[in-house]
């Protein structure tokens, strides 16, 4: 288990699966607002659901109007149960905040290092903590 | 960060859940960006338009935002469209296309927000004033207000300053505060600068060796507004500046402290060339793309001039894309009919970069700005070149 200090963006304690984009995302072009996958062709993972799950990745790039698309997965249902980052900006914020998705930018670490698909996440957003327990396979 | 009694009043919800959660997205990147307290706004333009780029995610946005009925609190427009709002169908746009885009604007009229879809507020009445804070999202004009007049705004997304406009606030950091707006390096530009290809060129040039950075430029002979424009531009796309300065020309120049400039580049004929090479036409244009950011009236007249005599000898299409404001002005009414009988179309309210009809229908493209050909050519299958206006219209008229 290894423990981590957040800065809390948007509040929300949660506990699941995650799943790890090792490059920055751009929430335009990269997700897929109505069904929750990941679009991006170029991405480790993509056709990869984000539903229900833990997202983690470096930064965000692309369009502000990722914004929107980060709302949409709430409204469709297909959201993610966290975002997590190394650098939260607008984009995100901004996306976090309207669709009411819990969001924690990493101090000091780098997330994608030390998390990687698959593994538990649990974030507490009181305390300002993220704790990974590290999945067998 | 300090909030006043009526900012936390809002936070809390008294004004609904719509505007609560607008503020908190101010208040939010205010935080991340170390901001000690909001401030007022004079306006905002509004990114996020053309069904193109927002697709179906902006409505369930939307929605939320309409159940409270909101309103916008300051003067606020909004950037292009995907799609000349009155020649849609000639333009070649399907009709599911048409259909999301007039419901997306008729969204944004009912916040209270102007349609004036165009790139550039300060060509149709909007002109920022010296020292005001706004809140602007089109990546060109946020240059254009900072540098050319003096305005104050970070280079806001569609969301945030659409949030900017529906409290008029912005959180204060950034290009708000005087001392993050000094420039940090100095570039000596030793090449000539004439034609608006060439100021854009520096622009790309700049933004992609310097990105982020704020420069000081020496040795531009003349600066108008349109050549401001096509400089703005390109640096914004090519390295995201939001801000610069110009020797003689751009507002506070004289303030400027040489303890602050810690490096001095050389913009030579040498790297001028080098960039046109680089986008050197090489196939067979199919269309010649004007008006990124949207051409202003002198633009329009300067087309026009140079074609007047002359006829169009070739099959290659000429777009020319601007603000209906300007479309529609008594001096530009007259040209544009004289234009259209040369098969030259000037089209409103659209651009090259946010109508899917470029890249639909055209796989060889030529233009003038090099803001143009950096966003055009992230499309694989089409080719864009740059030249200079009058290179791009000596070869279609004889």
């Amino acid at each position: 288990m290894k423990e981590l200090e957040v800065k809390v963006i948007v509040t929300g304690s949660v506990r699941g699966e995650a799943i790890v984009s090792k490059k920055p995302i751009s929430f335009l072009g990269g997700v897929a607002g109505k069904k929750g996958i990941i679009a991006d062709i170029q991405s480790e993972l993509h056709g990869k659901s984000i539903k229900d799950k833990i997202f983690v990745f470096p930064e965000s790039v692309g369009s502000t109007v990722g914004s929107y698309v980060i709302y949409s997965l709430k409204v469709n249902n297909v959201s993610p149960l966290a975002l997590v980052t190394n650098h939260a900006e607008t984009i995100v914020i901004a996306g976090a905040i309207l669709a009411e998705i819990p969001f924690v930018e990493i101090k000091n670490n780098d997330i994608t290092q030390l998390a990687s698909s698959g593994d538990i996440i649990t974030i507490d957003t009181e305390k300002k903590i993220l704790t990974i327990e590290k999945s067998n396979n | 960060m300090y909030l006043t009694k009526e900012q936390e009043r809002i936070l809390e919800g008294e004004e609904g859940e719509a505007l609560s959660k607008m503020l908190q997205l101010i208040v939010k990147i205010g935080e991340v960006n170390g901001a000690e307290k909001l401030i007022s706004v004079n306006s905002a333009q509004i990114a996020g338009v053309s069904y193109l780029t927002v697709g179906d995610a902006i409505f369930s946005f939307f929605d939320m935002i309409n159940k409270d009925n909101l309103k916008v609190k300051i003067p606020s427009w909004l950037n292009p469209a995907g799609m000349d709002m009155s020649r849609y169908k000639e333009m070649g746009i399907d009709s599911l296309f048409s259909k999301k885009q007039i419901q997306i604007i008729e969204e944004y009229k009912k916040l209270g927000i102007k349609d004036t879809l165009t790139c550039t507020p300060y060509l149709v009445g909007h002109e920022p004033k010296f020292g005001e804070h706004i809140a602007w999202s089109e990546s060109s004009a946020v240059s254009m207000a900072n540098s050319y007049f003096g305005a104050r705004t970070n280079r806001e997304g569609g969301p945030s300053s659409l949030a900017s406009a529906l409290t008029g606030l912005t959180a204060e950091y950034g290009l708000h505060l005087p001392e993050n707006r000094k420039p940090e390096l100095l570039i000596e530009v030793d090449a000539e600068l004439e034609s608006f290809a060439d100021f854009s060129v520096l622009g790309f040039w700049f933004g992609e060796n310097q990105g982020g950075k704020i420069p000081f430029f020496k040795g531009i002979k003349q600066l108008s507004i349109e050549k401001a424009k096509s400089l703005s531009a390109a640096m914004a796309a090519s390295g995201s500046v939001a801000m610069y300065h110009v020797e003689y020309f751009t507002p506070g120049y004289k303030k400027i402290k040489k303890e602050d400039l810690t490096e001095t580049i050389h913009f030579t004929e040498e790297e001028k060339k080098a960039i046109y090479e680089r986008f050197k036409e090489q196939n067979n244009i199919d269309l010649i793309a004007i008006g990124c950011p949207h051409a202003s009236k002198k633009e329009i007249k300067m087309i026009y001039n140079f074609v007047k005599s002359k006829q169009k000898k070739s099959d290659v299409d000429i777009m020319i894309f601007t603000s209906r404001r300007v479309l529609t002005d008594i001096e530009t009414i007259s040209i544009v009919k004289e234009l259209t009988k040369k098969g030259i179309k000037v089209y409103a309210d659209t651009c090259m970069v946010v109508s899917p009809v470029t890249r639909q229908s055209y796989r060889n493209i030529i233009t003038n700005s090099s803001k143009a050909v950096f966003y055009l050519s992230k499309d694989k299958e089409t080719n864009v070149f740059l030249d200079t206006l009058e290179n791009i219209l000596r070869r279609i008229v004889g």
